[in-house]
């Protein structure tokens, strides 16, 4: 191994891949890439393993070797040839979620295939029952948009227009799909070119060796912060509240077995799988699994299929954490993949204290909606992330406001929003006394308040911790939980989707018709507090109450003030 | 993994009983028929529930 040639690999592959991701961001046509980056580019070896990423969205970067796995098996290696791009986003075959697009563009050099890049986005429109993709009343997976196997979008070069037909023919907003989808698409071109130029420039050897190498280091890296941890078996357990379709809780249960430099994580004992879109995907799980372990490890691991290997994932099927075909799962991806990776950190709070954190929001909000410009009389659709407080840590207070552990995402500006969409934002303010007390408190949640201007809004929302609170760490307390709330023609008392509109869950809804004038409120959860809140120093409880984020009232009655 | 005759449909995903993952044609050799339609993807994936318990026993011992 020759460890300089092996950083120099390493840091041109990522700059590649963030070349990738500005190319992405400056040619898609949606809010959901262009000013939420929900998306993730790589470069994979002809095995599927990862290479390289760059400072993407986890749930991405983890679910990408299955999903090129399972390309690679479904579409063999000597029927992929030069200028082909392959496409799926085909949940049950190692994906994420439908609306997550997984292209790959094989890299040639010296006449052979050797590697992929790769993108991976979020489409925010896929067809289903739902503008915005994420039905929170699916019951199959048939409502949640066009399923695509692994197939050829681009044949040598050449564009595969049957594929792009079909697709286009089943969304609402085919002028930006084929935007977006060209985006993803322009981004493993220029991964390809970037990464021709590199194997050109050392040799296809080099680089191949290299590549081995440097998921060997990875690995074993990733093992010696794995031995710092106590040998034995941490469990623990967390719950999704319900599932939008009966009032039931789900739980998710993990059992982390540590020995040596070897983590198994044994999620036996999960709830069976829901009726409602919250079930994870294999993907998922192991995506979640591997983004707890990162957290709680060396930032500085270069991030590759090696650091995975010490990590052990068992998912029984037909569970929460491993849905089988045709139950929907649509939420899995956002709402259950924070839980999971929550259950692993909170499984080895008690032994690494210091590396771990109290819950965070644990949702994206997943407030999708769409309609008809009145101006334009074009159809519109948003995927609109949301933000939530992080739990407190050892060391520091939790984020406040920031996309939950699975995302890596930005929220969309008023201003964008303001201009793209007919609504107008009245209120976005962090919420005084959500974070969850603590010697270090969690991160505060917010409050955003929107006004329809449009004359029909259908919206559709898929998020949790309407019910539940993000749980505290060593004495630290829970964070508050969130809500939807909305007043019709901006009249009358706030009310749920329940109160107002019949929905089975507060949280988790399908095509509700918001008029204009007509307000909803979007309430994200906060971070549970971190250690006992009469330990946190009084100078920085004044600094809270000076700036808005705790009230006089709970400065003396919780922290003692 | 099953497919349709034609190759064009998925008929069946099959998954490993234990860890969850897929497993294809290509998968088969290496993997481990329990009888009961319950297939692994290999030894370790069969034996876990046993190792499992005796990993938990030795912990509370």
């Amino acid at each position: 191994m020759d460890p300089i040639m092996m950083k120099i690999l390493d840091s041109s592959m990522v700059s590649v891949c963030r070349e990738m991701g500005i190319t992405l961001m400056q040619t898609s046509y949606s809010t959901i890439f262009n000013e939420a980056l929900d998306f993730s580019c790589a470069i994979a070896n002809t095995d599927g393993d990862m290479i390289a990423c760059a400072e993407f969205c986890p749930a991405q970067i983890g679910g990408m070797p299955l999903m090129a796995k399972s390309i690679i098996k479904e579409i063999p290696l000597d029927d992929i040839y030069e200028g082909d791009v392959l496409l799926h986003n085909d949940p049950y075959r190692g994906g994420l979620h439908t609306p997550e697009h997984t292209f790959f563009k094989p890299i040639f050099c010296e006449g052979e295939l050797r590697g992929f890049a790769v993108s991976i986005g979020h489409i925010a429109e896929v067809g289903g029952m739902v503008p915005g993709g994420f039905p929170g009343e699916a019951t199959e997976i048939f409502h949640e948009g066009l399923r695509l196997p692994p197939i050829k979008i681009v044949k040598r070069g050449v564009m595969n227009d049957d594929v792009w037909k079909i697709i286009l023919a089943n969304v609402r907003t085919p002028r930006y799909n084929y935007g977006d989808l060209r985006a993803l698409i322009s981004a493993v071109d220029l991964g390809v070119a970037q990464m021709t130029r590199l194997y050109n420039k050392y040799g296809a050897n080099l680089v191949d060796q290299t590549s081995k190498d440097l998921m060997d280091y990875s690995e074993r890296r990733m093992r010696a912060e794995i031995e710092k941890i106590p040998d034995g078996i941490y469990a623990f357990e967390d719950l999704v509240e319900d599932d939008g379709i009966e009032d039931r809780q789900y739980k998710i249960a993990v059992e982390v077995h540590k020995t040596g430099s070897d983590v198994i994580a044994d999620y036996t004992g999960s709830s069976s799988q829901a009726k409602g879109p919250i079930n994870a995907t294999l993907g998922v799980t192991m995506s979640a699994t591997y983004n707890a372990m990162l957290h709680m490890t060396d930032p500085d691991i270069p991030k590759n299929s090696g650091c995975f290997r010490p990590i052990k994932v068992i998912a029984p099927p037909t569970t929460v954490v491993n849905v089988d075909f045709p139950a929907p799962e649509v939420g899995g991806n956002t709402e259950t993949h924070p839980r999971i990776a929550g259950t692993v950190i909170g499984a080895l709070a008690g032994v690494i204290p210091h590396l771990a954190m109290a819950a965070e929001g644990c949702t994206h909000g997943n407030f999708v909606f769409g309609g008809v410009h009145a101006a334009s009389k074009e159809f519109f659709a948003c995927y609109d992330i949301e933000v939530v407080g992080w739990g407190g840590r050892s060391f520091a207070d939790g984020n406040d406001a920031c996309d939950s552990i699975n995302g890596n995402c930005r929220v969309t500006p008023v201003e964008v929003f303001e201009v793209r969409y007919p609504w107008r934002v009245k209120e976005w303010a962090f919420r005084e006394d959500s974070g969850g007390p603590g010697k270090f408190r969690g991160g505060v949640g917010y409050t955003k308040t929107l006004e329809c201007l449009n004359d029909e809004i259908i919206i559709s929302q898929m998020t949790d911790r309407h019910k539940t609170y993000p749980w505290g760490l060593k004495g630290g307390l829970p964070g508050d939980n969130g809500a939807t709330l909305f007043k019709q023609g901006g009249k009358g008392n706030w009310k749920n989707a329940v109160q107002l509109y019949g929905k089975a869950s507060p949280s988790k809804y399908s095509n509700i018709s918001i008029k204009k004038g007509d307000l909803v409120s979007l309430v994200m959860p906060a971070g549970g507090g971190y250690g006992d809140p009469k330990d946190r120093s009084h100078k920085a409880v004044k600094q809270d109450v000076a700036e808005g984020y705790v009230s006089i009232n709970a400065a003396k009655n919780i922290y003692g003030l | 993994m099953k497919f349709s005759g034609n190759g064009l449909y998925v008929e069946k995903y099959v998954k490993c009983m234990n860890c969850g993952v897929l497993i294809y044609e290509t998968d088969l050799p290496k993997s481990v028929d329990a009888g009961d339609g319950k297939l692994y993807c290999g030894k370790w994936c069969l034996n876990w529930a046993a190792s499992r318990a005796e990993r938990k026993s030795k912990e509370s011992a």
